[in-house]
């Protein structure tokens, strides 16, 4: 098991150092020239080109790249071209908010998905599981744009029961700065579960058809202790790899759905650092992302295999 | 009979509405098992005795149409709440299903699968559960229960997971357990230790048990009464004895005229299989459901047949039963419409040396230092499986051998290497003094026409999609020069060799039954005009009169055709009436070989006489005769030192048998064992198979 997480571990490594390369190539490549966007639309060439000198964007690309790749590995994203101030605390900030707004959905996600994916699976064919389809099919079928400006426009707007977009601040109480998350988490749950529902309802329904199932059904065990006990814990599998593909999803939902409730998270970080062509800022963002993104997977894996006694335990016992 | 009736079942009909009309897979069925009794209930596939497993446990799904009753200690279970029929379950009844290798669930501990019922229906706490756990479990015979608790069910081997499942069916005491092919699913040698167990309990237990196999042999070991069940349909009934020395209905009669026989002086005549295929459940008729195959049928068969007493209990579903207790079972002639054929072509096949190498899979394995291009290298040495170790064998032209093994033996492997599919790691196979592995292009091709193979399962080995014609016209496209136009006769004339109507040429494989499938398999093996067949377990996927049948074609074509087979199988009964010579196969190796008469009979290699003992004969004289049982659950546990077979054998000498490899002692030209025991001391054991019986 150890030998098999230091495996992944240096997989993940040659993963960042491969995608490092390929986000800083594509940064340069991406049109206009930060010289012209620091220096503004009035600057003079002689201007243009003393902050190029500064910036070291004359140098050839692998002496930009090694600069900055040394300077991660230093723990130094770089300077924020725009904002003027070190990518790593800005990143982390919005990081900070990203995360409680992600981990929120995805908990929500989770366990919504989940129970609804059993609930469809137990009353195969019935009304109960034909609602739950249409359900979970209108979340999936609209992009989350749609849904946010809908939700906005009914709870902000009309009911005004909910503010319609940022974060609130520390001066707020908890209450208040909950309300903020409730409308870009509802919306991210929503275009997400199909995924996590689906898949349990059909796992769950192989599942229950397993002589393993019938026979906890002869043991006289209720109805509840079997799906509970004997068959989600084996249905369970296929919808944890289905969860950490939804990892992937939900920061490309994030990204959205942050521009959209003027939520100051990570993904409207990187839409405001691509407009302005702040490229410290981008790489470092993106690079973090891919970090995020690997790790979840590795955590996926290694859940896999503590729900999965097969992978856990592989001796005989004689 | 004075004991009171434990479990009785009267009428029970279950019916489902399907779009051909309405399925009764049960009409009419009433029978009783008293406390301390074993009744068993016998019939193929599709006879509806797994129904009523699930009936008498209150598990069909809501889609099924039961009407009559069942009675379990004077209370109607069918006029039950759904919650109070939960309640009988696993405390007053209790189940062992089939297939215990996927009845326990893999994502829960031994301990709380065994201990559940009690924590369910007794309201024990999770530690007193869990010591009634231990004390049901080292009554099933499992070494170390207490470490078994936190053990996961992939750890454990077949034959343990079915005790596992043994032992959670008697925690809770109950009074009757249904046993649903408790032992189907298991090698021969550990379904007889399962039996001795399950006989064991019965006495101690005093329990009713109701014992469901297609297996007569099984039947006649562990039943006090027997129940046929055909379409439904209860057609014979009685105790084991009268059913099984007197056969009554016709249907019992054919089945067990179909079995094989294992007997050194029987073997290769002709076996009574049973004609006709089963009937579609949709469309039964109004008289005897078996008339359609019975030879002794008449016009009065067509009229309701009521269960005709024969007295003691005994009673058939026949009207002619009492004029037909004498009749046996008649033998059907070789056809000889077809003619011989000359050989196309001599050929013999011989193995030597051949070896097979699998690395198992899983995070197991040693982490180990080692260099490579010059540089340190982390290398992951995972465990690795000689699934065929060392083995040589020869089959001369025209020769059929038999080579037989439990499951894990490599035989499936070494049928692979033989014809190639599979590439070796270490030996040779030699086909008409060329050696096969160097064989490429044309050559190769011309090697693939003279040694083909049939398949274990006619299901999965056919195309769903491609009809019978298509897919007999395939092998014929591929393989031979027919020319196009003459394709349709010849595959015409293909089916006739293999006994299937001509009309079945437009037919899919899911219209055919199990044996119809198998003869495509066949045809399309014989479409090329082979000289060698590998059979691989061709009949084990089939009920055994179907099994018969297939027996009977595969010896009338090799007659015919002057064919050589490998035929291999995990029955040595089906083996040894096919055969001219038998090797026996144990984890890899060859431990003995022979013509059939010399491996029935001593001296033996342990195993073989294992093997020999553990089969279940359906004769009542002989249902506890002498069995050599072996140690372990594990068919094929191996050791990779001495002989492979020291962990189980009942006839270990010493250290030398975990040590030395054993040499290859010639008891007789032709007949080699591979032991360490001295052929004098094997000679003297004596034969375990049954003395032969002058049949009437």
């Amino acid at each position: 098991m150890i030998g098999y997480i230091v495996q992944r571990l240096f997989a993940i490594l040659v993963i960042l150092v491969v995608m490092s390369m390929l986000i800083f190539g594509v940064t340069q490549i991406l049109p206009g020239n930060v010289a012209y966007v620091i220096a503004g639309q009035f600057a003079t060439p002689d201007v243009v080109h003393a902050i190029e000198l500064k910036l070291g964007l004359n140098d050839p690309i692998y002496v930009q790249y090694w600069r900055w790749a040394s300077g991660i590995l230093r723990g130094d994203l770089g300077q924020s071209l725009v904002m003027e101030r070190p990518v790593g605390p800005i990143i982390a900030d919005a990081l900070g908010a990203s995360a409680i707004l992600a981990s929120c959905s995805f908990v929500f996600v989770a366990t919504i998905g989940i129970t609804l994916g059993v609930i469809a699976a137990v009353r195969q064919n019935k009304a109960v599981d034909h609602g739950i389809s249409i359900f979970t099919y209108v979340g999936i079928s609209v992009p989350e744009f749609f849904w946010g400006i809908v939700l906005v426009i009914v709870f902000a707007r009309y009911l005004d029961w909910l503010p319609p977009g940022g974060r609130g601040d520390a001066s707020d109480s908890l209450l208040t700065r909950i309300s903020y998350l409730v409308l870009p988490t509802a919306t991210l749950t929503f275009t997400l579960i199909a995924h996590v529902s689906r898949m349990t309802r059909s796992s769950m329904i192989e599942t229950l058809r397993t002589q393993y199932v019938r026979n906890a059904r002869a043991k006289g065990l209720p109805e509840r202790v079997v799906i509970w006990r004997h068959a989600l814990r084996n249905a369970l599998l296929p919808t944890i790899t289905v969860l950490a593909v939804d990892i992937g999803w939900l920061i490309g939902g994030i990204v959205v759905v942050e521009t959209v409730f003027s939520y100051p998270g990570l993904g409207r970080l990187m839409i405001y650092a691509l407009e302005r062509h702040d490229l410290p800022l981008i790489q470092g963002s993106i690079l973090i992302i891919t970090a995020i993104y690997c790790s979840a997977n590795l955590l996926a894996d290694l859940l896999y295999a503590f729900v999965n006694p097969k992978i856990r335990y592989g001796n005989a016992v004689r | 009979m004075s004991q009171s009736a434990l479990l009785s079942v009267s009428n029970l009909t279950v019916a489902y509405e399907t779009r051909k009309g309405r399925l009764k897979a049960l009409d009419g069925v009433s029978f009783s098992v008293s406390t301390g009794e074993t009744l068993a209930l016998v019939g193929e596939s599709g006879s509806g005795k797994s129904t009523i497993a699930l009936a008498t446990m209150g598990l069909l799904g809501p889609e099924a149409a039961i009407s009559g009753s069942i009675s379990f200690e004077g209370r109607d279970l069918a006029g039950l709440s759904a919650e109070d029929r939960r309640k009988v379950r696993g405390r007053d009844i209790s189940v062992v299903f089939q297939d215990p290798f996927t009845s326990l669930n893999p994502s829960l501990p031994i301990g709380l699968q065994v201990a559940e019922p009690l924590i369910q229906h007794l309201g024990l706490s999770r530690n007193e559960a869990m010591k009634r756990a231990i004390a049901a479990l080292t009554e099933v015979g499992l070494p170390h229960p207490e470490r078994l608790l936190t053990a996961y069910p992939h750890q454990l081997s077949g034959g343990m997971q079915q005790r596992v499942l043994i032992a959670t069916a008697l925690v809770c005491d109950p009074t009757l357990v249904v046993l649903d092919e408790p032992t189907t699913a298991l090698d021969v040698t550990v379904e007889a230790r399962i039996l001795d167990l399950l006989d064991e309990i019965r006495r101690s237990r005093q329990i009713g048990m109701l014992f469901i196999t297609h297996n007569l042999g099984v039947v006649n070991r562990i039943a006090d009464r027997v129940c046929v069940i055909y379409a439904g349909r209860i057609v014979e009934i009685g105790a084991k004895n009268d059913v099984l020395n007197a056969p009554s209905h016709p249907y019992t009669k054919g089945l067990l005229a179909s079995l094989p026989r294992l007997s050194a002086r029987d073997h290769q005549q002709r076996l009574a299989p049973i004609g006709g295929r089963f009937p579609d459940l949709t469309a039964l008729p109004q008289g005897c459901a078996f008339a359609p195959r019975c030879p002794f049928a008449e016009a009065k068969c067509n009229e309701p047949q009521p269960l005709h007493p024969l007295g003691d209990g005994h009673a058939a579903r026949c009207w002619k039963a009492e004029a037909l207790r004498q009749t046996p079972w008649p033998v059907p002639e070789a056809p000889k419409t077809i003619a011989a054929r000359a050989p196309a072509m001599q050929g013999e096949l011989a193995v030597r040396d051949l070896s097979k190498i699998y690395a198992l899979g899983g995070s197991g394995g040693a982490i180990r230092w080692t260099r490579r291009f010059g540089l340190p290298w982390l290398k992951i040495e995972r465990p690795i499986l000689r699934a065929v170790d060392g083995v040589s064998f020869a089959i001369p032209a025209g020769e059929v051998l038999g080579l037989v093994g439990e499951s894990g033996s490599g035989k499936s492997t070494l049928a692979r290497l033989a014809i190639r599919l599979i590439e070796p790691n270490g030996g040779d196979v030699v086909f008409n003094d060329k050696s096969v592995n160097k064989l490429r292009g044309k050559a190769l091709k011309s090697f693939r026409q003279a040694v083909q193979i049939i398949f274990q399962n006619p299901d999965s080995s056919l195309n769903p999609r491609r009809t019978v014609g298509e897919a007999i016209a395939r092998a014929v496209t591929l393989h031979t020069s027919v020319p196009g136009k003459d394709r349709h006769n010849h595959v015409e004339n293909l089916m006739d060799r293999v006994g299937l109507p001509r009309s079945y040429y437009d037919r899919y494989p899911h219209q055919l039954s199990g044996g119809e499938k198998q003869r495509i398999g066949i045809a399309r093996a014989l479409a090329t005009d082979p000289v060698l067949v590998v059979c691989d377990e061709p009949v084990s996927a089939l009920d055994v009169s179907v099994q018969a049948t297939v027996l009977n074609l595969l010896s009338d074509l090799r007659d015919q055709l002057s064919l050589s087979y490998l035929f291999i199988s995990h029955d040595l009964s089906v083996v040894a009436h096919i055969a001219d010579r038998i090797a026996v196969m144990y984890a890899g190796k060859i431990v003995e070989v022979g013509s059939t008469t010399a491996v029935l009979e001593p001296p033996y290699h342990p195993y073989t006489e294992a093997l020999l003992a553990a089969i279940p004969l359906p004769d009542p004289a002989l249902a506890n005769r002498h069995r050599t049982v072996l140690k372990s659950d594990v068919a094929n546990a191996r050791a990779d030192t001495g002989c492979p077979f020291h962990p189980r054998c009942s006839r270990k000498l010493g250290t030398i048998c975990e040590t030395v490899t054993p040499p290859v002692v010639e008891a007789a030209p032709g007949h080699n064992i591979v032991c360490h025991i001295p052929l004098k001391d094997l000679e003297r054991v004596p034969s375990v198979l049954p003395p032969e019986r002058v049949t009437s």
